[in-house]
């Protein structure tokens, strides 16, 4: 991708907390319509480069780029084209969430005539007509992650910047929070930072794994020949797959799960609709991620160190 | 300077909302009046006895300017804990991170920080204010010496209140930036009492003393070199405020 045309871009960014170089030399762009995924154990950096993606730090060497303009130099162009959700959502615990939304967006430029309109837009994004009107402190964990994620959409910046939003989220409020993070790479260029693997799956585009300060990996999710994890409710043989003119290739995982290859310009509805033609008993068809496991994990475990 | 009133404006309204703003106002008030009210008692008492003395003083002297001398010295513990939540109380919450992420730069926010809590501070000298100025329906108070009063009041609590925004950078905890301000505003106001002492009153050491800059505007007096040494602690106090707040991105939650 050009990089002079990405929304955002780290070139070469260091930074150093405390005497030591929390993140090296790091490399990244990342493009309007796409859900990055930034993976990597505790420590490994994330955060630091989240904030300074966010411009809340500053990088000691390298530069963020907003549409190519330096960030330092120009720190109030990020004021209305960047929104950040902190791993902790920072919110003001007397206020209601259109009090709290209204504040977020006039701190980031909304003019006074459209912060209601903006607000409101936010509201239902985010799916927080219930509870607009109670005080942030009332809320729940899932409801306040939520209010998180609307103060920083509320002002529509380009880049959406999302720290752990999944953190102590349950089972149904991530699965909408998915939803919500693909609907927003629709438009903008978002940048999604978790521990959750299958959220990356689910959610981004492309992935880029830190670990120990430094970007070890940047890749599409999934494989590159676009296999899909397939769960079958009927104990099959091989040979099965093998005359559906819709798979290239199968291998099984274990007894219900197998890896198969579409055939050359087979999309997904189509290997599904053939599964249940076949009558296997389709029970789960995903993107087959087990690529991006072993690379983070064996990233992480720092047995291999994939080129960039 | 359009954020850092944004940022003021927000911090009324969260002030509004809080149960500690309108206690702690109460409390003022309520120790205020009682004083007013013994001064008034003190000053009926005496008054007989001060009509054949020429020069004698009035209600002002006697009631008024006690009651703002009185304020002025609650407002040395006061400030601090209105001021002790301003950057330590975002860290605690985990809320700094909206506002070092807005793009608006670290000296609007600690101007924003700083004008909010000034703006409480004022509200509550107005309020304080009206005790003394209640007098004119009974007497004839100085209101040349009362506004002098007052203009020194309002400078005054802005340099307690840079005090304590800048202790508010210094401490991770709201208590400990309160301790803190409350032991600089201390220092600043005896720092001179062992001069005094010796009968010291126009040294390099009376200078650095709150009460030295302050107590003319009680006699009437508004001095350009005591104007002057308010704006400056404002000033070095906001600009140290604004280089903490600069090292403290690289630390915040």
């Amino acid at each position: 991708m050009n990089e002079t045309a990405a929304a955002l871009a780290l070139q070469g960014a260091t930074r150093r907390l405390g005497g030591r170089a929390v993140v090296r030399g790091i490399d990244l762009a990342i493009h309007s319509g796409e859900v990055l995924g930034l993976l990597g154990v505790n420590g490994a950096g994330k955060t630091t480069t989240l904030r300074m993606m966010a411009g809340v730090l500053a990088p000691d060497r390298g530069s963020v780029r907003l549409h190519g303009a330096d960030l330092r130099e120009e720190p109030e162009r990020g004021r209305a084209r960047i929104g950040y959700l902190p791993e902790t959502p920072p919110l003001h615990a007397e206020l209601t969430a259109r009090e709290y939304l209204a504040f977020c967006a006039r701190l980031h430029g909304v003019a006074r005539g459209v912060v209601a309109t903006r607000v409101e837009r936010a509201i239902e994004r985010c799916d927080l007509g219930d509870v607009s009107r109670r005080p942030l402190g009332a809320l729940s964990k899932g409801y306040r992650q939520r209010v998180g994620i609307a103060q920083a959409i509320v002002h529509e910046p380009e880049v959406v910047i999302l720290d752990e939003p999944a953190s102590g989220l349950d089972p149904v409020q991530a699965l909408a929070l998915r939803a919500l993070v693909r609907n927003l790479g629709q438009s903008h260029a978002v940048v999604l930072s978790t521990h959750v693997l299958p959220d990356v799956a689910a959610c981004c585009d492309r992935v880029a794994i830190l670990h120990r300060g430094e970007l070890r990996h940047v890749g599409a999710v999934g494989s590159a020949d676009g296999a899909l994890r397939v769960g079958v409710a009927r104990p099959l043989a091989a040979a099965v797959w093998n005359d559906m003119p819709e798979v290239a290739a199968a291998e099984a995982l274990d007894a219900s799960h197998w890896r198969v290859r579409p055939a050359a310009g087979i999309a997904p509805e189509q290997i599904a609709a053939a599964i249940v033609s076949h009558g296997f008993g389709l029970t789960e068809l995903v993107a087959d991620t087990s690529p991006l496991e072993s690379t983070f994990l064996a990233i992480a475990a720092g047995e291999a160190a994939e080129a960039v | 300077m359009n954020a850092a009133l944004l940022l003021a404006r927000h911090e009324w309204r969260r002030l509004a909302m809080q149960p500690f703003a309108w206690t702690l106002a109460a409390i003022v008030v309520a120790l205020m009046a009682w004083q007013f009210l013994l001064s008034i008692q003190t000053y009926l008492d005496v008054a007989p006895k001060l009509g054949g003395l020429r020069d004698a003083p009035g209600a002002t002297d006697l009631v008024a300017l006690p009651l703002l001398r009185g304020f002025s010295n609650l407002l040395l513990l006061l400030v601090p804990l209105i001021t002790m939540r301003a950057i330590a109380g975002e860290r605690r919450a985990a809320t700094l991170p909206l506002l070092l992420a807005a793009g608006i730069g670290d000296t609007r926010i600690v101007l924003g920080k700083f004008l909010g809590a000034w703006g409480y501070v004022l509200a509550l000298t107005a309020l304080v204010a009206m005790m003394p100025l209640s007098l004119a329906a009974g007497t004839t108070p100085d209101l040349g010496k009362l506004a002098a009063a007052l203009c020194g009041l309002a400078l005054f609590s802005a340099a307690l209140t840079a005090i304590g925004v800048l202790a508010s950078t210094l401490a991770a905890q709201p208590a400990l930036a309160a301790a803190a301000a409350i032991a600089i505003n201390a220092l600043l106001a005896m720092v001179d009492a062992g001069a005094r002492a010796q009968g010291v009153t126009n040294g390099g050491i009376n200078y650095l003393a709150l009460p030295t800059h302050l107590e003319p505007f009680f006699q009437g007096i508004v001095a350009s070199v005591d104007i002057v040494y308010f704006l400056l602690i404002v000033a070095v106090a906001l600009a140290l405020a604004v280089r903490r707040l600069g090292m403290l991105r690289g630390a915040a939650a």
